[in-house]
């Protein structure tokens, strides 16, 4: 009955293709433009900035998470997509380098609890409710911070994707029992460290504002959007003609499952903040949502609702779609989209209050750290093969068939 | 038996030694035209569904229907109750406060999916049914056990009692019975 599956595509990234080389001179650019927005109008350069290193970091993140619940689980429907997020979650070492920027900018940033006047009572600045956030919101204790993220994160995704490679090149299938002892300990450790970074680079923009969900909605946006970022990942590399027929339908057909679930997880989260808020009506919770909903800061409100929700949902509740190429790369496209624009939505109110004023530093930023993301990425996709081979599950994961 | 005369042929039922015989001989069913005919099995079958050409469920528009009718008789309940019937003002809140009314249009809509899901799919396969022909062939109490039957039925356009065997008996049944309506 059972026959081993073959696998007829080359399965190495090819070694001298220009994309690497073209990401890089991408984000060298865009950065270097960036480096001019810094020089010139320092506060606008670090929440743009902000906005986009959220934006690629929560996508490392989510990766790391989606490698780990594979492992935990056993699974073996993604082990053939499984090393892409692999190398996305092996290069957070290096973007820590990214966070720098920020944490030499963060007294400018988080201007509204780094200030010292605010913490004493004699100041005419003296702030009540920041100076008695003053034990969690100071700077040492948030660079200690970002240096245990970091460190967790570095590592975690370091471990597994060299256990991974490890794996390849031994065919030592003792390795899997290793992946799941790194990852059992390691999603715990994933899920404080996530939640309390988002508080720290998203929530204490605004210290008098907390929500006590907010760590998990900053996990359902980065998790929903990175399977959209799945989606275009394979179909791109199945148009330079890689893993044609290695990835096959059934393969594509469960990241669109994936991307529909998550898109209900993530309008479950982000109402179920919002309503509370809205119904309890207290004035220190509800302002954050009030300027969020005036002026034309609305219009990303509302089009959260439609763009991230609805229409992911609508459009994705038949199963015949959740194969079909072009409406898969849609709605991804669009779902990568509102993710950028909800961050944006998160930070900016608080540098222009009235409406959304974009400006050239957003997109130098997201293009040169975009650039260096990718270009890290396909950096460390090109020295490996491109699916984990020997893996114990690969056969299996091969054999899926898509049928009615 | 005399009485056998008057009874009328419900269908014949053939069984099979084993899931893979079962599979291949739908197969051969749905290639020599039959359509009223069915499987029965102790358990599920990986690809029987295949083998048998079964066209796709229409289950899923049965449950949208419904989700449509929960969310729409959702809003509809709230705003003759709060805006129309009986407005109260809450904590200055709008009547038609679209954002509070959520969590119950979502109750709704699922709560009539659910109902649109248990009792669509008990339409579609023609329950309640209190009995049915087979229940009479002692035989047939293998299904839950052991036994893997195929029966076309006397109703299928093309059904020749003999031609039925005959393919039957091709398709490597182990054993092949005539059914009668009660």
């Amino acid at each position: 009955m059972s026959h081993k599956p073959t696998i007829t595509d080359s399965l190495q990234f090819p070694a001298d293709s220009k994309i690497p080389r073209i990401l890089l001179i991408v984000g060298a650019v865009g950065l270097l433009a960036t480096a001019i927005g810094f020089a010139t109008d320092l506060e606008q350069s670090l929440y743009s900035y902000l906005v986009s290193f959220v934006f690629f970091t929560g996508i490392g993140l989510a990766s790391v998470f989606m490698v780990m619940f594979h492992h935990i689980t056993k699974s073996k429907w993604g082990v053939v997509v499984r090393r892409i997020p692999e190398v996305f979650g092996g290069n957070l070492k290096w973007w820590t380098l990214a966070f720098l920027p920020i944490l030499g900018g963060m007294t400018v940033l988080y201007h509204h609890w780094t200030d010292p006047t605010l913490f004493d009572p004699n100041s005419p600045n003296f702030d009540y409710i920041v100076a008695g956030k003053e034990a969690y919101l100071n700077v040492p204790f948030f660079i200690i911070r970002q240096i245990i993220y970091f460190a967790i994160w570095g590592y975690i995704g370091h471990k597994l994707y060299k256990a991974s490679i490890e794996l390849e090149k031994t065919g030592d299938w003792g390795i899997t029992s290793l992946m799941r002892k790194i990852s059992a300990p390691a999603i715990p450790l994933f899920g404080l460290s996530v939640a309390f970074a988002s508080f720290d680079w998203l929530m204490s923009l605004d210290p008098h504002w907390f929500s006590t969900m907010f760590g998990v909605y900053f996990f359902a946006i980065s998790f929903q959007s990175f399977w959209a970022i799945m989606i275009l990942m394979v179909f791109f590399l199945q148009s330079r003609g890689l893993l044609k027929n290695t990835i096959g339908q059934a393969h594509i057909y469960d990241l669109g499952a994936w991307l529909f679930a998550f898109t209900v997880f993530y309008a479950y989260i982000a109402f179920s903040q919002f309503l509370l808020i809205y119904y309890a009506n207290l004035p220190e919770e509800t302002l954050w949502y009030y300027h969020r909903l005036e002026g034309s800061w609305k219009f990303i409100a509302y089009g959260l609702l439609i763009f991230r929700f609805v229409l992911p949902f609508l459009v994705l509740l038949n199963r015949e779609q959740k194969h079909r190429p072009n409406v898969l790369k849609f709605v991804a496209v669009v779902v990568v989209v509102m993710h950028y624009l909800e961050i944006y939505w998160i930070a900016m109110p608080l540098l222009s209050e009235h409406g959304i004023h974009f400006t050239w530093i957003d997109l130098t930023s997201f293009i040169g750290l975009g650039g260096i993301f990718f270009w890290l990425f396909f950096k460390k996709f090109q020295e490996n093969s491109m699916i984990p081979e020997n893996d114990p599950k690969l056969d299996a994961c091969l054999e899926k068939t898509y049928h009615q | 038996m005399s009485t056998t005369e008057s009874k009328s042929l419900y269908g014949i039922l053939a069984e099979f030694k084993n899931p893979k015989a079962l599979v291949d001989a739908s197969e051969k069913v749905v290639e020599a035209g039959y359509d009223k005919f069915d499987t029965y099995t102790p358990y599920p079958i990986h690809g029987i569904d295949k083998a048998m050409k079964l066209p796709k469920s229409k289950l899923g528009y049965i449950v949208f229907g419904h989700a449509l009718l929960g969310f729409s008789g959702a809003i509809a309940m709230m705003y003759w109750m709060s805006v129309i019937d009986y407005p109260l003002n809450i904590s200055g809140k709008p009547f038609f406060n679209a954002p509070a009314w959520v969590p119950i249009t979502f109750e709704l809509t699922v709560l009539l999916s659910a109902f649109g899901a248990v009792f669509g799919m008990f339409f579609l396969n023609g329950l309640p049914r209190l009995n049915n022909p087979l229940f009479e062939v002692e035989r047939f109490k293998k299904a839950t056990d052991d036994g893997f039957f195929v029966c076309i039925e006397a109703k299928d356009s093309k059904f020749q009692e003999d031609l039925v065997r005959q393919l039957f008996e091709e398709a490597g049944a182990t054993h092949i019975e005539e059914v009668y309506e009660q």
